[in-house]
């Protein structure tokens, strides 16, 4: 069998996989909305991974993109308009433009120190959702709003009461923004990206301008956290600052790596597992939060190159 | 111009306006001044070989030239231009290129792609999305003609991390020169390498300064390949320039005998 | 008002002490192991508790010398066990993996101190105001801006004038040199990483004293700390100082005129200096990029 073959049928596995979650899910335990929560996870994971594996630059901050995004939506649905669509645009909008602009402070650093500002920063959006409470409801998060049926003119579709409705709708977004992941990867600016993960110098020195080229990857990746969270404020109709947190920032980057950081699809993997770990241990113990901090220890010292990057290692294509 | 050029001309070609002229730039390090009041001016199509022994400031000189960072004063210009302060992947845009003592390629991709990448980068694509077929067949050709050039053809889909030293160090030149530029910096090209691989190098080297518009100017430690490539001879020592002529001139100079070939003996 | 003012003042001053305290022994790791050290704010915790848990037998002053020892003992365990596979592999993963210890920590001191916070008596010679006046001037907040600006001497002190420091510094900005001059690095960077931590048991003992103990509390002093060493430049620990004590002051400024931003202030000095000196106010050319 060819790799591209192989390559073909891992694709279509996946897919058929998350089409017919809805239907395996309930068998092996699961329900549909934690279906819907690892896609959005998976998306966040994703856009963090979009820097992380194919520029080779750490934005530990990234929840906060995410977290704006969420507000974005909520803020749409609650003030402007009641339409489920324009939400996820102003998500997007909010999420990606914080990131453009703090994005030019931060891409002139590079290596721990990106990774130490990208934090930082993430820290400030976070204290400001948390104080500005008459907006955003401070540490209750923000209320009162809720997505909405999608009108197609000849039909509607009720994305609110019918779960499964709504998990396809969540998996559409997932497979729109991934296909552009996608492309973007696969042009001329994507193989630019890879080339300043592999060598930042030569890169340079072949004339291109690298910070630029970051900043813009930086501030797509943004854009696509922003979209996520939106996605996530749309599946529990809520946004709290806990979404801006470092922390959470964390939890997608272990999502990369766990999933492995050098394959496209391996942030779905690390947040698919990552979430149903997090929902067990959570459900078993109130010492949840050891466990997922071992977790952490062992990926880092046993599995660096995450479950793909291993299960690939072991079986050579 | 220094006095060493004036006395013994550049090499017999006869361009008016040199491709670089460099003026007496220093640059130091807190109290260490690694190159001291360089002056240089190199021609069109000429091949320039910087020799000195270690420490000298030879690739301190290349980092200025190159923009790898600023010198602490006197000028650069390229072509006529004043490059002293513009930024490194700006010089290479304007047509000056490089490479590295320890080899600077992108290790887990394929000889293809590395060069690929540098091609797409020279035409202006870096930003793009999406390039139409005509576009991408123009890259491709591109890409096979440099690793004709190069040899490389029959290793296009090997992954640069995975070739031998010596191969490496042919696609980091293939891959500097994606750019088409006019003056090409060889930082040690032959460093590390075995008799075989040597030779190979300096045929490579010969055969694109023999294609004419191409300025080369190249460090390095084997005098065999110095006298057998340059047209010219610059030896630098303790940051400073302390001679300057063809290469049979430099071979009987009494004072580059002292500071360097002796050193080597 | 100008009782005001100097309240804050003095308070910007302690907190700008702690967060010396705290950057200082982040950027120490970070200078020798390139590791974010995420579990400092745990690391703090596990100071604060010991120093809690000894305090019956041995008084606040013997707290007070054996909390931070034990403290950097536990951190040099650390280090060799877990750190020390990460030498030489991408930052991610140092960062990743003290992350994960941080997590770790809180919830284990929760387990083993309960999730209740803990007071912490001062000795009652430290506890009264100076003068009625100066009602904010306690001995013990005086005291602590003491010790802290003591250990920054002692601390400085020795990496200029012992072999030991005079090799960290070396190996902050080379430690490919530092290792080819026949310098044991790994010791030195477990030595390094131990006299890090030391500086966050010994902030946890004093905050422990002022603020009493909370599992939570370490995380809340971690991102000054952050702010502190980008702001005064990474790779510099005058830096790091005068980045501490100066977000300190600007936070209780602040407070006087605008409480609710006595805390984002900070933040927007950061991105101030970050858009005017990249590198922080002592960050150099050529040292970490």
């Amino acid at each position: 069998m060819s790799a591209g073959a192989a390559k073909l049928i891992a694709l279509t596995a996946v897919w058929a996989l998350l089409a017919a979650a809805p239907f395996w899910a309930p068998l092996v335990g699961g329900y549909t909305a934690l279906g819907a929560r690892v896609l959005v996870l998976a998306l966040a994971a994703m856009s963090v991974n979009f820097l992380l594996g194919f520029a080779g630059v750490l934005s530990f901050g990234h929840a906060a993109y995410f977290g704006l995004g969420a507000y974005g939506a909520g803020f749409a649905l609650k003030f402007l308009a009641p339409s489920t669509p324009l939400s996820l645009l102003c998500g997007t909008l909010l999420g990606g433009i914080a990131g453009a602009l703090l994005g030019l402070l931060i891409v002139r650093r590079r290596g721990v120190y990106f990774a130490m500002v990208t934090i930082a920063f993430g820290q400030v959006l976070y204290y400001i959702a948390f104080q500005w409470s008459s907006l955003t409801g401070g540490d209750d998060g923000l209320r009162g709003f809720a997505r909405q049926p999608l009108d197609l003119g000849f039909a509607k579709i009720d994305i609110l009461g019918d779960e499964t409705a709504f998990y396809y709708f969540v998996l559409l977004c997932f497979a729109l923004v991934v296909a552009v992941m996608g492309f973007i990867l696969r042009s001329p600016f994507g193989r630019a990206m890879i080339a300043i993960r592999e060598n930042e110098r030569r890169a340079r020195f072949l004339g291109l301008a690298v910070e630029r080229h970051i900043w813009i990857a930086f501030t797509l990746s943004c854009f696509f956290a922003g979209f996520a969270g939106a996605l996530y404020a749309l599946v529990n109709n809520f946004a709290d600052p806990r979404g801006l947190h470092y922390s959470q920032s964390g939890d997608f980057v272990m999502m990369a790596v766990m999933g492995g950081m050098r394959n496209f699809w391996g942030p779905l993997l690390g947040a698919a597992v990552f979430v149903v770990v997090q929902d067990y241990l959570s459900s078993v113990t109130v010492n949840w939060m050891s466990f997922i901090g071992l977790l952490f220890v062992l990926v880092v010292l046993f599995f660096p190159r995450g479950l793909l990057g291993f299960i690939r290692r072991r079986a050579p294509a | 111009m220094s006095q060493a050029e004036a006395a013994f001309g550049a090499g017999g070609k006869k361009s008016p306006a040199p491709i670089l002229k460099v003026d007496s730039v220093s640059k130091r390090f807190g109290s260490l001044v690694a190159v001291r009041d360089v002056s240089l001016a190199v021609d069109r199509g000429e091949l320039r070989a910087i020799i000195g022994p270690n420490g000298a400031g030879k690739t301190t000189f290349f980092n200025l030239l190159s923009g790898f960072f600023p010198p602490t004063s006197g000028r650069i210009a390229f072509e006529g231009r004043d490059v002293t302060t513009i930024s490194a992947h700006r010089r290479v845009r304007l047509g000056m290129a490089r490479t590295f003592q320890i080899t600077e390629i992108f290790p887990e991709l394929s000889v293809q792609d590395n060069l690929r990448i540098g091609a797409e980068i020279a035409a202006g694509y870096a930003l793009r999305a999406w390039i139409n077929r005509a576009e991408r067949t123009a890259v491709q050709r591109r890409v096979d003609e440099l690793l004709d050039l190069a040899g490389l053809a029959a290793k296009a889909k090997r992954l640069v991390g995975e070739l031998a030293h010596g191969d490496q160090r042919v696609v980091e030149i293939a891959t500097a020169l994606t750019l088409q530029p006019r003056l090409l910096l060889l930082d040690e090209p032959t460093a590390g390498m075995g008799d075989q691989e040597t030779y190979a190098m300096t045929k490579l080297i010969r055969q694109l300064h023999r294609r004419g518009d191409l300025a080369i100017i190249l460090i390095e430690h084997d005098m065999r390949v110095v006298f057998h490539l340059a047209d010219m001879v610059s030896v630098l020592d303790q940051g400073k320039l302390l001679a300057e002529g063809a290469p049979a001139a430099i071979a009987a100079n009494a004072a580059v005998q002292a500071a360097y070939l002796g050193e080597a003996a | 008002m100008t009782q005001l003012l100097l309240f804050n003042v003095t308070n910007g001053l302690i907190i700008g002490a702690f967060y010396v305290l705290m950057a200082l022994g982040l950027s120490l790791i970070l200078n020798l192991s390139n590791v974010i050290n995420f579990a400092h704010g745990g690391f703090l915790v596990i100071g604060g508790y010991i120093a809690y848990s000894v305090t019956p037998y041995v008084g606040f002053w013997g707290a007070l010398l054996v909390a931070p020892p034990l403290t950097a003992l536990i951190g040099f365990v650390v280090e060799r066990i877990l750190i020390r596979p990460l030498y030489g592999r991408d930052p991610l993963y140092g960062l990743l993996l003290t992350f994960g210890l941080a997590f770790m920590i809180e919830d284990g001191t929760r387990f083993i101190w309960g999730a209740q916070g803990k007071p912490v008596s001062v000795p009652a010679v430290l506890a009264h105001p100076l003068s009625a006046q100066f009602f904010f001037l306690t001995g013990y907040r005086l005291f602590m801006v003491a010790a802290a600006l003591a250990v920054v001497a002692l601390l400085f002190a020795l990496l200029r004038y012992t072999k030991l420091g005079v090799r960290i510094r070396a190996g902050t900005l080379d430690l490919e040199t530092v290792s080819a001059l026949g310098v044991n690095v790994q010791a030195l960077r477990s030595l390094n990483f131990a006299a890090g931590v030391f500086l966050a048991g010994l902030s946890g003992v004093l905050a422990a004293g002022q603020l009493g103990l909370e599992p939570t509390m370490g995380t809340g002093l971690l991102m000054p700390s952050f702010v502190a060493i980008i702001v005064g430049g990474v790779g510099s620990l005058t830096g790091t100082l005068i980045g501490g004590l100066l977000i300190g002051v600007a936070s209780g400024l602040t407070a006087v005129f605008l409480p609710a931003a006595s805390e984002a202030v900070i933040y927007v000095l950061m991105a101030l200096i970050l858009l005017l000196r990249p590198r922080g106010l002592f960050g150099e050319e050529g040292m970490m990029t």
